[in-house]
């Protein structure tokens, strides 16, 4: 047997004892990346609120340092005891799901906050990262054998259903499909077969038509069908597609230059501060504008899948890629709703939108990733 | 321990494997989002310029600033002032009942306003604005404009408005504007009157004239916001409404308000009738006034029932515009049409004297002159002096109807007038023909001798009497009217009497008003404070009888006038012109019921058209500003 707990290991390990050589060793490269996307949001949300400083590009470059200072805290915590609060923070996150469903504040009709008098969050958001904490000890602990067993398979599904059905009750359709991509994503990359692959589809596709029927709010279809079909009400669910579409077709190739956009002044898409933040970047600073966003996010998406291979263990490589597939969904949804692609759902563009949960819980992320990437040479114990 | 390095080892493998089928997939997801970038931004880019151009403006109508009237000497009869309003676009209203209960708080709205404006909204496209409260004060307009922000889609305006300050005396002429109905929509592919603010002639020259009135509309491109409220605007000058041309009238606006104000009596409020004052060489009108007036701003404003029915009810008629479409009998005033004819037919000598002995029997049935005991012998002269009615039924006898009503419609009666004033009538120029036309029974010579005194079937507006008038005093060409100046006229035809005639004829009107014994003797002009020195009238007074009057009355006296009920009364009517030597108008005056032509008729005559000349410069005197006679 190998021993535990073993801190250097391997030519590159990390060093454990002075924090500043720590601090040098993190991936620089990731957090100035992640920064220069936060700074796009400061910039857009300025605009996107008229130039008026104090209504959300502020608060927005505050949360972002304090984001960065906490991402490098979460990145200089051992992994090992990531590792060990990977249950206890999930069951946290569970515990206040349930504490949304009695003491939530209800805020358009969805009950999705807490109140903690100093300052309010969302519960749900703690969950992204804690799911994928969970999954990643969740499959790390499996023998591998296990992982397309049935009982194996279960332990994941229950991992995953809980906290689905309490963020579903909200209700919260994305961030409840966000949290079902993620945790297939990590069971997929856990190694289960092809076979209970196939199975799974169709058993989904049999599930989400019976889901569909019975599971849904009537305004959940109704977005999902205006999302369909657009000219059911041109002037209530999809006017908010329209308009977005408007905004960015209208930009073009250079876009109508920064401030300068007529559809955002005249306040023609709604939200843009936050969900619709990308219809400012397509109007004014046009395809440029908005590809150097998607690069930009793929640069982000692909350090951090550079950082997962670097690492030797599975709750580590699981870990970094669970909250990359995260994030990477966030700006999917986010991206396929603003430009037509999917159905309107409250999810906002990572680091972009203004929102203070979400970039904490994003840049927690962040350092997550950072710290196992840090540690990379820490053994994590094993299930024998 | 091999066994978990391998494990470890597999699963590893399996990670690198799967994250890399994962890492394609999104790449791919990036892929379609980037390529649906470039069909939204660049293929489809122009189509959603064009839809967030259509957005971001709105093309609101610009009214133009309807034209004046003025009088001759520019004198705005009918002019624009500020009109503070209120109006909605429905549009861009979420809340159209929240957003009136809004306004009501600050400027009450009656239920009856309430429900106008609904029906507004309903029967229009909701894109264009809904009237809903004009004229107001500038108070509760400013007010308004504070709280614009909580109303949606409300839009205050400083409009334009008309005004008639000329106190109803251009009523008739001027006529009213108002808003445009279903009728004059469907005849009128004009925009503009879709506009609920906007307002079309709807009668008098203000209909007549509407196409130099209106204008055109212009369009200002306003950039709005989603919520509609207008964020810059961008004028363009090539897109500026065209405003209205003035129209000048022939109207002397000081001459028509001396002559309403002639109509005045001491007890019972204004006369009733009509005056018109011609140019006799150009045929300008420089007064056309029909009394009692109304005014026309309460037809703007919106009208009452209550005024309406006092408009209704009016015994008076004051809406009825009398000097063109009040058709009266001429009477006396006829009396020049028949000697012309006389004189024309060759049948009558002047000089051949006729007994009158008060009355001319005609089968058994007995024609009276006015004056019972008869004037004795009377040649042409005299009996248009006196007014004999028994050398009238004489003379017509012989030449008959047809030459009769020949000269009529020559002078000009019978004739409805393109003016520029709708609403006139032709009157009645009757013969045999007119008979059988419009009553189906032949001709009689009684009829012939009723016409040869202006009764019977012979019907004449006061502007008919006036051009009449102006006709003799011109004796070379058909005077026709004019009341706007501009309007094409065709050269005036020639009269095409012999001059000898119409010399004689004009001496005889000459001796009515300056002879002692002439009917209008009592009238003669021109009293010597009147700065009109030396200056000579010549007209004719008429008195129009509205009643039958009975055997027996004759008998035992024709009762007075002022004994009868104001609605039996006859009709004073007078018609002269001056000066004598160089005649320069001619007047048509009709007073209903106002007793003998004498009188009332003659009196406002002289009146009038002794301003008309002082203000026109003729006499030595200076003008006088009361235009007092005597």
């Amino acid at each position: 047997m190998r021993a535990r707990g073993q801190v250097f290991q391997g030519k590159r390990s990390t060093p454990g004892g002075l924090l500043t050589s720590k601090l040098f060793e993190i991936n620089w490269l990731l957090l100035t990346l992640v920064g220069l996307v936060g700074l796009v949001g400061v910039v857009m949300i300025y605009a996107a609120t008229d130039g008026v400083w104090q209504r959300g590009a502020f608060q927005h470059l505050t949360r972002i340092a304090l984001g960065g200072v906490a991402m490098l805290g979460v990145a200089m915590i051992d992994i090992r005891i990531w590792y060990r609060l990977a249950y206890p923070i999930y069951f946290v996150g569970i515990i206040l799901l349930f504490g949304v469903e009695f003491f939530g504040l209800s805020v358009n009709g969805s009950v999705r906050w807490i109140d903690l008098g100093v300052f309010r969050f969302q519960p749900s958001e703690i969950m992204k990262p804690a799911i994928v904490l969970a999954l990643a000890r969740y499959y790390h602990d499996l023998p591998d054998w296990r992982v397309s067993n049935v009982w194996g398979l279960l332990g994941a599904l229950i991992l995953l259903i809980v906290p689905m059905g309490l963020i579903f009750r909200q209700p919260d359709l994305g961030t409840t499909l966000l949290l079902a991509a993620t945790g297939v994503a990590i069971v997929f990359l856990a190694g289960i077969s092809w076979r209970v692959i196939g199975l799974a589809s169709v058993f989904a596709t049999i599930a989400i038509t019976i889901f569909y029927q019975f599971g849904l709010k009537a305004y959940q279809k109704e977005r999902i069908l205006t999302f369909l079909d657009p000219s059911r009400d041109p002037a209530g669910a999809s006017y908010h597609i329209t308009q977005s579409k408007i905004a960015l077709g209208s930009g073009g190739v250079h876009g109508k230059g920064f401030m300068k956009g007529t559809q955002r002044q005249g306040e023609y898409v709604p939200e843009n501060r936050t969900d619709f933040i990308f219809t400012v970047i397509g109007e004014e600073f046009g395809l440029v504008g908005g590809l150097m966003t998607l690069g930009l996010y793929m640069a982000v998406i692909g350090v951090c899948i550079w950082l997962s291979l670097q690492c030797k263990e599975v709750f580590s490589k699981l870990m970094i890629l669970g909250l990359t597939t995260t994030f990477t969904l966030y700006i999917f949804i986010n991206l396929g709703m603003v430009m037509g692609l999917a159905p309107v759902v409250g999810v906002p563009l990572p680091l972009i939108s203004y929102g203070g949960t979400v970039i904490m819980a994003v840049m927690g992320g962040f350092g997550l990733i950072l710290s196992a990437h840090l540690h990379r040479g820490v053994e994590l114990p094993r299930p024998g | 321990m091999s066994s978990l390095t391998n494990q470890n080892q597999n699963d590893k493998a399996k990670v690198t494997r799967r994250t890399a089928i994962l890492g394609a997939g999104g790449l791919g997801v990036f892929g379609v989002l980037a390529a649906r970038l470039y069909q939204l931004q660049v293929l489809q880019a122009e189509d959603y310029r064009t839809l967030s151009e259509n957005n971001r403006f709105n093309f609101n109508m610009l009214l133009p600033e309807r034209g004046e009237i003025r009088d001759r000497f520019g004198r705005a009869l009918a002019k624009n002032r500020q009109n503070f309003r209120l109006v909605m676009i429905p549009e861009r209203t979420p809340e159209i009942a929240l957003t009136l209960d809004r306004v009501a708080e600050i400027s009450p709205l009656s239920d009856r306003q309430r429900d106008r404006i609904l029906r507004d909204i309903q029967q229009n496209p909701k894109f264009i604005p809904i009237l809903i409260e004009d004229n107001m004060d500038w108070k509760t307009f400013s007010a308004l404009n504070m709280r614009l922000h909580d109303l949606p889609g409300v839009v205050s305006e400083a409009g334009q408005g008309r005004a008639y300050p000329e106190n109803g005396v251009f009523s008739h002429v001027l006529g009213y504007i108002g808003r445009a109905g279903d009728r004059d929509i469907e005849s009128d592919p004009d925009p503009l009157l879709r506009q609920p603010t906007f307002r079309i002639g709807k009668t008098g020259v203000e209909a007549s004239q509407e196409k130099t009135l209106r204008g055109a509309s212009g369009q200002l491109k306003v950039e709005v916001n989603a919520k509609g409220r207008i964020v810059r605007e961008w004028p363009d000058p090539k897109t500026r409404a065209v405003p209205g041309k003035d129209v000048w009238l022939t109207l002397d606006a000081d001459l028509q308000e001396f002559a309403a104000k002639q109509f005045a009596t001491e007890d019972e409020g204004d006369d009733s009738g009509g005056i018109c004052v011609i140019d006799v060489i150009t045929g300008e009108l420089r007064t056309m006034l029909s009394m009692p007036t109304f005014d026309a701003n309460l037809f703007v404003s919106g009208l009452t029932q209550a005024d309406m029915d006092q408009l209704n009810n009016d015994p008076k008629r004051p809406q009825y515009n009398k000097a063109i479409a009040g058709g009266y009998p001429p009477a006396s005033t006829f009396k020049m049409t028949v000697m012309l004819a006389a004189l024309e037919s060759g049948l009558i000598d002047p000089t051949d004297a006729v007994f009158c002995g008060g009355k001319i029997r005609l089968g058994n049935r007995n024609f009276h002159c006015w004056k019972r005991q008869g004037h004795g012998k009377m040649d042409m002269r005299d009996a248009l002096k006196h007014s004999c009615d028994t050398y009238f039924y004489d003379i017509s006898q012989v030449i008959g109807i047809e030459a009769i009503a020949n000269v009529a419609r020559r002078l000009g009666l019978g004739e409805k007038y393109q003016i520029g004033v709708g609403g006139g009538i032709s009157g009645i120029v009757p013969d045999a023909q007119w008979k059988q036309d419009r009553l189906g029974t032949g001709w009689r010579m009684g009829d012939t001798l009723n016409s040869s005194i202006g009764q019977g079937f012979v019907l004449a507006t006061p502007l008919q009497l006036a051009v009449m008038t102006a006709r003799i005093a011109n004796a070379q060409t058909a005077v026709m009217p004019q009341l706007i100046i501009g309007q094409e006229m065709e050269p005036f035809k020639s009269l095409d009497f012999d001059p000898a005639h119409i010399a004689y004829v004009r001496d005889a009107m000459w001796s009515v008003t300056s002879e002692p014994g002439g009917t209008a003797y009592r009238n003669r002009p021109f009293a010597e404070d009147s700065g009109l020195d030396g200056v000579q009238m010549a007209g004719k007074t008429g008195t129009g009888q509205v009643r039958g009057i009975s055997m027996t009355e004759r008998t035992s006296g024709i009762r007075h006038n002022s004994k009868l009920p104001w609605k039996l009364r006859d009709h004073s009517i007078f018609v002269g012109y001056a000066p004598f030597d160089n005649p320069k108008f001619a007047v048509g005056t009709i007073v209903e019921h106002g007793g003998s032509g004498a009188k009332r008729a003659a009196d406002i005559t002289r009146a009038v058209l002794g301003e008309a000349l002082r203000r026109d410069g003729v006499g030595s005197g200076p003008k006088s500003e009361q235009g007092a006679l005597r």
